[in-house]
């Protein structure tokens, strides 16, 4: 395999690309050459380039993982394709609908692999919630909410007037690199349903003002004839965090993925009398356990990228033996519609 | 000399330029885009500022036209890895980029101690021009790493073009506006603060002689005398000095309460064995129980400064005892 962007999130494909068999990685390319350099080195490989056409050519790798800007997804997994080469790439994989539908053309038609990292759909918390609701513990789902709070505008490289994020000149400003994430959390607990009714309102804000930011904050709803979800964005809270939470028809269920923990509110035995001493037993267990596991975890060294490794060795599976990669067709093209949907909405609250 | 000064809106450039324009050369002075220039440097003849971020080509055209030496202080000293590798490796690259554009043929470059191997060299040992770079920079910090990178970019680049180079390595550079310093200490709390090892020295370099190195380094770059040379002070408090100095200074003096080195060393040896024991060298601890880095910001070492002297003619204008006053503001002799 090969690697187009040798940034931050690169180094966590190549950490979890050590613990899959069978992978090599043949090149690693980067529009800086001391990074694409220092990137190759650092994992035991000498051709590292600038051109990753040049790259493509002397490699001739598999699969490319593309894991440059955004706005250069499209582009670049088309070269790709059209290569014969499968396509692992960061989100968005498409800045539209349509241009996802394109692309996916294009890989039917080689036969080709195109799957879109949706990370955290693989971390242990939201695994154990799709569980919890799948095995009917709160009942029918009648509300989704997915909410990230992270302090981006009080420092770091997207409030960097001197040198802008490329983010801020995608369509949903630096939200753009956010929204996949709450847009395929939300619709892997809530049924679409036939989207043509499905009804939505989404607040778009820059509640900090200036020129630099395009939004940063989003209130979004989306109804359907099933169920209620809830998109909220915020850089403007303390602490950071990032939850789902599905309210269901006999209780509910949340999952933390920054500080990861569990939270269930159900019957439990003992009847309605006894639900509430044992729920609030069993939450007070739950915060002791995540704030001992967030200690534990950051001297293990585990990030919230901890769903990277299924989501890689899932990919690679399904590229070796044929089956259904991790992420399909229909994980992205509802992810897209439902972006492309909000976006449409801009304002209109 | 046209010098081209970068870094030049933050702590050290600012000194740099002062001195540079001050032994009659002229400066361009890079300052990024919505960083604070000095008012003054507008109606210095001498002084043309320069508008641009390095960590991207776009923008810099012509920064290097004209300029006989380019003295670089630019790096990012924050951030994770990666935001210091782009606003110190990948701005350092740029430069080099713009240099052979230009066909600047001399570069002083202003790295640090902070490259230098500490965790495998006896106690009370020089650290001098010679002394071993970091064996392991993994296991140091992001500074090392990228300020390693940032070397190693400006030697190659010397090399394969031929120019004149100097690798100057200040100390703890510190003034009137940069007074803290990590290695000497942390706070507790707003009542107590812990001094580690408060027997060693700090390398202090005082911002004014710091500059006045750098501007003499490039003077003398062109004779090709020397292509590393330490930059510290002659008389060189220990850290239970500094930091008592630096809490005199607070409106509500806090105690200190020492850490000797000897525990300090403990300490971070017993974390790194259970660290290997138990979670086979994966788990990631404080900077102070972590062999690598206590040794490199705490341990007790020799900083000597003949070599500077020597092949610069630096002569440090202030020593500690002045500059102590002067950078606290209690003199009036600044």
């Amino acid at each position: 395999m090969a690697l187009v962007g040798a940034g931050k999130i690169a180094e966590q494909h190549l950490l979890a690309l050590k613990k899959v068999e069978g992978v090599e990685l043949a090149g690693v390319c980067d529009l800086s050459p001391a990074l694409a350099e220092y990137t190759a080195r650092s994992h035991g490989v000498e051709a590292w380039f600038t051109d990753y056409h040049a790259m493509l050519d002397a490699c001739r790798p598999d699969v490319v993982h593309i894991l440059t800007p955004p706005a250069t997804h499209e582009p670049f997994a088309r070269e790709c394709l059209e290569r014969g080469l499968h396509v692992l790439v960061e989100k968005p994989v498409a800045l539209s609908l349509q241009a996802f539908e394109d692309l996916w053309a294009l890989a039917r038609s080689r036969g080709l692999r195109l799957v879109e990292n949706q990370n955290y759909r693989f971390n242990d918390p939201i695994q154990r919630l799709r569980a919890i609701v799948a095995r009917g513990d709160i009942g029918e789902v009648e509300e989704v909410e997915v909410r990230m709070v992270l302090g981006i505008r009080g420092g770091g490289r997207y409030a960097d007037e001197n040198l802008p994020h490329a983010s801020h000149r995608l369509p949903a400003g630096v939200l753009h690199e956010f929204i996949s994430h709450l847009a395929y959390l939300l619709l892997a607990f809530m049924s679409d349903g036939d989207t043509r009714e499905r009804k939505i309102s989404a607040a778009w804000l820059n509640q900090g003002g200036g020129d630099l930011f395009k939004y940063d904050s989003l209130d979004a709803q989306i109804i359907t004839a099933n169920a209620h979800g809830h998109l909220r964005f915020s850089c403007h809270q303390w602490p950071d965090s990032f939850s789902v939470t599905v309210r269901g028809s006999r209780g509910l269920a949340s999952a933390e993925l920054f500080h990861p923990s569990v939270r269930v509110v159900k019957v439990r035995p003992g009847g309605q009398h006894l639900s509430p001493l044992m729920n609030g037993l069993a939450e007070a267990g739950t915060l002791v356990r995540s704030g001992f596991g967030s200690i534990w975890r950051k001297i293990r060294n585990r990030t919230a990228y901890e769903g990277l490794q299924a989501f890689v060795a899932g990919t690679y599976e399904a590229i070796r033996t044929g089956s259904e990669p991790p992420v399909t067709y229909g994980d992205m093209e509802r992810t897209l519609r439902l972006i492309d949907d909000l976006l449409a909405e801009e304002n209109r609250l | 000399m046209k010098l081209l000064v970068t870094g030049a809106g933050g702590f050290l450039g600012r000194h740099v330029v002062a001195a540079a324009t001050k032994a009659g050369h002229e400066v361009r002075a890079v300052v990024r885009p919505k960083s604070p220039a000095s008012a003054a440097w507008a109606e210095d003849p001498a002084i043309e500022v320069f508008r641009a971020d390095l960590r991207t080509r776009a923008g810099l055209g012509g920064i290097c036209d004209g300029i006989d030496c380019v003295v670089h202080l630019a790096a990012a000293k924050s951030g994770d890895f990666y935001d210091q590798f782009a606003g110190t490796v990948i701005a350092t690259e740029n430069l080099l980029g713009e240099m052979v554009e230009a066909e600047v043929g001399q570069i002083v470059l202003t790295s640090s101690f902070a490259v230098y191997e500490y965790l495998r060299r006896p106690a009370r040992s020089e650290i001098s021009e010679e002394s071993p770079l970091a064996v392991d920079p993994e296991a140091r910090d992001e500074y090392c790493r990228t300020k390693l990178l940032q070397e190693q970019l400006v030697r190659k680049a010397a090399e394969e073009w031929g120019w004149s180079h100097m690798i100057l390595r200040p100390g703890v550079i510190y003034g009137r506006d940069n007074l803290w310093n990590g290695r000497v200490g942390f706070p507790i709390n707003s009542r107590w603060w812990v001094c580690t090892a408060p027997f060693s020295t700090v390398p202090l370099t005082y911002v004014e002689n710091c500059a006045d190195a750098i501007v003499k380094a490039a003077e003398r770059t062109a004779d090709n005398v020397a292509q590393v040379v330490n930059v510290v002070d002659d008389d060189l408090p220990n850290h239970w000095i500094y930091l008592r100095r630096f809490a005199s200074l607070q409106p509500v003096r806090p105690g200190v309460i020492p850490l000797p080195w000897i525990v300090l060393r403990v300490l971070a040896g017993t974390a790194s064995f259970v660290n290997r024991l138990a979670l086979r060298n994966s788990g990631k601890l404080p900077g102070l129980l972590v062999p690598a880095r206590v040794h490199a910001r705490c341990k007790p070492m020799r900083y000597p400064t003949k070599y500077v002297r020597h092949v610069i003619a630096f002569r440090m204008s202030c020593g500690w005892e002045v500059v102590g006053r002067k950078a606290d503001g209690t003199s009036s002799t600044s």
